[in-house]
């Protein structure tokens, strides 16, 4: 009889679900971040009608466009991540830490200088989503399955 | 029995200078060191001796070239609050100073005296701590602190002492203390340059440094079991290292301890090797107990590694490659013997170099062998075996003695804790069915109460007595076995008593990148002070956005040439998650009491339904 073969896999925490979850809300949310400047330009009814440029300058369209392909990359980015994430792989843990502190930063430059700088509200949902991501990466069974912590010194900052 | 026979020995009659002599160290130094354990009669002869009073005037009492060890210890009453001092090195002007340190500069070229600190403790040290570190330099901008000048003038006139009369001193006492023979070796160095010439906390004139030998009396002979260095950050059990502790502590011709001493700061170390020595800043009371309850919540909570910002690391130097004085070296030491009736120990009280004025007192010289700075008795010339954390501890054949009687005590203790306990719980069960008779008859009510406390009082004593004896089984287990091993002639653990070893860094193994990073770190501070100034020029606006952005970024490189880039990121990402959680609960906080209201109560509900469908 042949023996049943040992399953070497490393069981997922269920932090790493809830953490899978966020990046898919935050997809949901970046997707919609890359059709709502579109759509509020009309761009689907009656296309690139207007140039991109005015000089050097980007038209109101141009900053539509160029915000909707930089969320679409963030989105492929962020599917990619979650492969990797749910595949337990180091690099998607580094990646996502990363990519969360870059996104914490962008949310609290937004959120304490939203209206001199930036002009907009800050996004409360894509905050809360970071700090979720944040904690949960931070766990320390999430780091150990990652291979992240293995409880020795490392160097301080 | 308790054995030592690989141990060398003394006989006890032997006088105490040759008890010194016979157990006296070696003291390896790191190349560049200039200053070794002096004679302190020729030193004093070259000091001017000062009071400083509490209205900030100074006072000369007697001029340089005129002071003895005589004149030191005159009586001269003075006000409370009156520091009396040595001055070693007169207040140079500033022709003066450029050409003591262009002599001195001439003469360590002249005597190949050169030390290169390799990765220096900047790079050693994280980005945070360095920061604090350029605080700490700046702050020598408003204490008092001893001039580079003055270091090098110390060096050229030790240099002209020694040549003068070439001879390393040191300064013995034996103490004898509960059993134990303590052998003290003083060792008196004209000047503290740790920090002007191998970077660290501070200069000050003078230095006392102590190490120290314990030996037990057996069948005549004296017998080393302990061997204390003083040392930075270490106090206690700590400083000691037994004497068959190979691994610790090295011997020279099996009779003399050898001293690996700091270059500049002459602490003593047991090993080779560069010692990361941690400053803690003076903070205010609420400002420590902020950074306790925040790294008790990083640490505790959080679960990240311990840091503290305010920790300054110095690396004190104690390579070993330098001049050897000692036994097995090629020089030899000149002893001196010293107790409480020699004059300049216990009458002089005042400081053996310059008052800096400095109110953290790192540039203060140090009191003699006897004092503190302020004048109280120093602990470690009073209290010897305390200041090794040995005053609890018996010299080894007492201790075997100690020991038995230990068991013998606890015996006896069983034997009557087991009459007792059988008389009381007799006692107990005659109560038991005397109470038993009562019940049932209601007249009996008021005998039958009292009759409860009783017996309630009477279950407490005997319970009492059995977890005594439960105890004192196990403590007579320990006590036997250890009674059997010391029989045995079986010695514990050497380094049982110790809780913080002190090991040398391994900085070759520290960095991914040894020369990016010592570069960096000696830059990192002042590019980040120009990125500032840049930014408020630029835009003045953004101030406090800019500042954080360009502090995250100095992070992430020190990081990057650490090799602790995953672990940055992961901190910086967690204390700004922390922001925006406060930020999020500021705004949404009846939305977020809501949501675990209804969670909790949705979770209750769950356990209960469960429970309830079985």
């Amino acid at each position: 009889m042949a023996r049943r073969k040992k399953s070497d896999r490393k069981k997922r925490p269920i932090a790493v679900t809830v953490i899978a979850a966020a990046i898919v809300a935050l997809f949901l949310i970046r997707l919609y971040q890359v059709f709502e400047p579109l759509i509020r330009q009309q761009v689907f009814q009656n296309g690139i009608a207007v140039p991109l440029f005015d000089g050097w300058r980007l038209t109101d369209l141009g900053r539509a466009l160029f915000s909707s392909v930089a969320y679409l990359v963030l989105s492929v980015a962020g599917i990619v991540v979650l492969i990797g994430f749910l595949r337990l792989r180091r690099w998607s843990w580094v990646l996502l830490m990363s990519w969360t502190g870059i996104s914490l930063a962008i949310t609290l430059v937004n959120y304490f200088y939203a209206q001199h700088l930036l002009g907009s509200q800050p996004n409360y949902a894509v905050m809360a989503s970071n700090v979720i991501i944040a904690f949960a990466l931070n766990m320390t069974e999430v780091q150990r399955i990652f291979g992240i912590r293995r409880d020795e010194n490392v160097p301080g900052i | 029995m308790y054995r030592a026979s690989d141990r060398p020995t003394a006989p006890a009659t032997a006088s105490d200078l040759e008890l010194l002599r016979r157990f006296e160290p070696a003291a390896y130094f790191t190349k560049g060191e200039p200053f070794f354990p002096a004679d302190v009669e020729h030193y004093v002869q070259d000091c001017s001796l000062w009071e400083h009073y509490p209205d900030g005037r100074e006072e000369l009492l007697v001029k340089q070239g005129e002071l003895t060890l005589e004149k030191l210890v005159e009586p001269h009453p003075a006000a409370f609050g009156t520091v009396r001092f040595l001055r070693f090195i007169e207040n140079l002007s500033l022709t003066e100073s450029a050409q003591v340190l262009a002599d001195q500069a001439r003469l360590r070229a002249r005597l190949r005296n050169y030390f290169h600190a390799g990765i220096g403790r900047l790079a050693r040290g994280g980005f945070l701590p360095r920061l604090v570190d350029g605080l700490f330099s700046l702050s020598f901008l408003l204490r008092g602190r001893v001039s580079a000048a003055t270091a090098a003038a110390a060096e050229l006139d030790y240099y002209e002492m020694f040549k003068e009369e070439p001879k390393y001193v040191y300064y013995g006492r034996v103490a004898r203390q509960n059993g134990w023979t303590v052998l003290q070796y003083w060792f008196f160095y004209c000047f503290n340059n740790w920090r002007s010439g191998f970077h660290g906390v501070n200069d000050h004139e003078s230095d006392w440094e102590m190490v120290a030998i314990y030996l037990y009396e057996d069948g005549g002979q004296l017998i080393p079991e302990w061997v204390a260095y003083a040392s930075h950050d270490f106090k206690g059990d700590d400083l000691r290292r037994r004497w068959d502790d190979n691994g610790q502590l090295e011997k020279n011709e099996e009779y003399h301890p050898v001293i690996y001493t700091g270059a500049g700061s002459h602490a003593s170390y047991f090993r080779p090797g560069e010692y990361q020595a941690e400053f803690n800043l003076p903070l205010p009371s609420w400002l420590s107990g902020l950074v306790r309850t925040w790294n008790k919540f990083w640490t505790e909570t959080l679960g990240q590694p311990a840091g503290n910002p305010f920790r300054i690391p110095f690396v004190d130097f104690a390579r070993g490659d330098g001049l050897r004085i000692g036994p097995g070296g090629p020089q030899a030491w000149s002893p001196v013997l010293i107790d409480e009736s020699t004059p300049w120990v216990s009458q002089y009280r005042g400081l053996w170099g310059l008052f800096a004025r400095d109110p953290i007192s790192g540039e203060n010289a140090p009191a003699g062998p006897m004092y503190n700075r302020d004048g109280s008795p120093r602990s470690s010339w009073y209290d010897p075996l305390g200041f090794a954390g040995l005053d609890k501890v018996p010299p080894p054949p007492q201790a075997l003695e100690l020991l038995r009687s230990n068991c013998d005590k606890v015996v006896h203790r069983q034997e009557e804790l087991e009459q007792r306990i059988s008389e009381k719980a007799g006692e107990l069960q005659s109560l038991g069915i005397e109470m038993k008779g009562m019940e049932g008859n209601p007249h009996l009510a008021k005998q039958h109460a009292a009759l409860g406390k009783t017996l309630s009082a009477l279950a407490d004593e005997v319970k009492g007595l059995r977890r005594e004896r439960s105890e004192n089984t196990a403590l007579l287990q320990g006590l036997t076995q250890q009674l059997e091993r010391l029989n045995a002639g079986e010695q514990d653990d050497p380094r049982a008593h110790i809780r913080h070893l002190a090991e040398p860094d391994k900085p070759t193994q520290a960095f991914r990148f040894d020369r990016a990073a010592e570069t960096w770190a000696a830059i990192s501070l002042s590019l980040l002070l120009f990125a500032i100034a840049v930014l408020i020029f630029l835009a003045p606006h953004y101030v406090w956005a800019g500042l954080t952005i360009i502090f995250l970024l100095f992070l992430v490189a020190e990081s990057i040439l650490r090799g602790a880039f995953v672990q940055t990121i992961a901190r910086i990402t967690l204390i700004l998650a922390m922001v925006a959680a406060l930020i999020l609960f500021f705004h949404f906080w009846k939305w977020i009491i809501v949501a675990a209201l209804l969670t909790t109560g949705a979770f209750l509900m769950f356990q209960r339904l469960r429970e309830l469908t079985g």
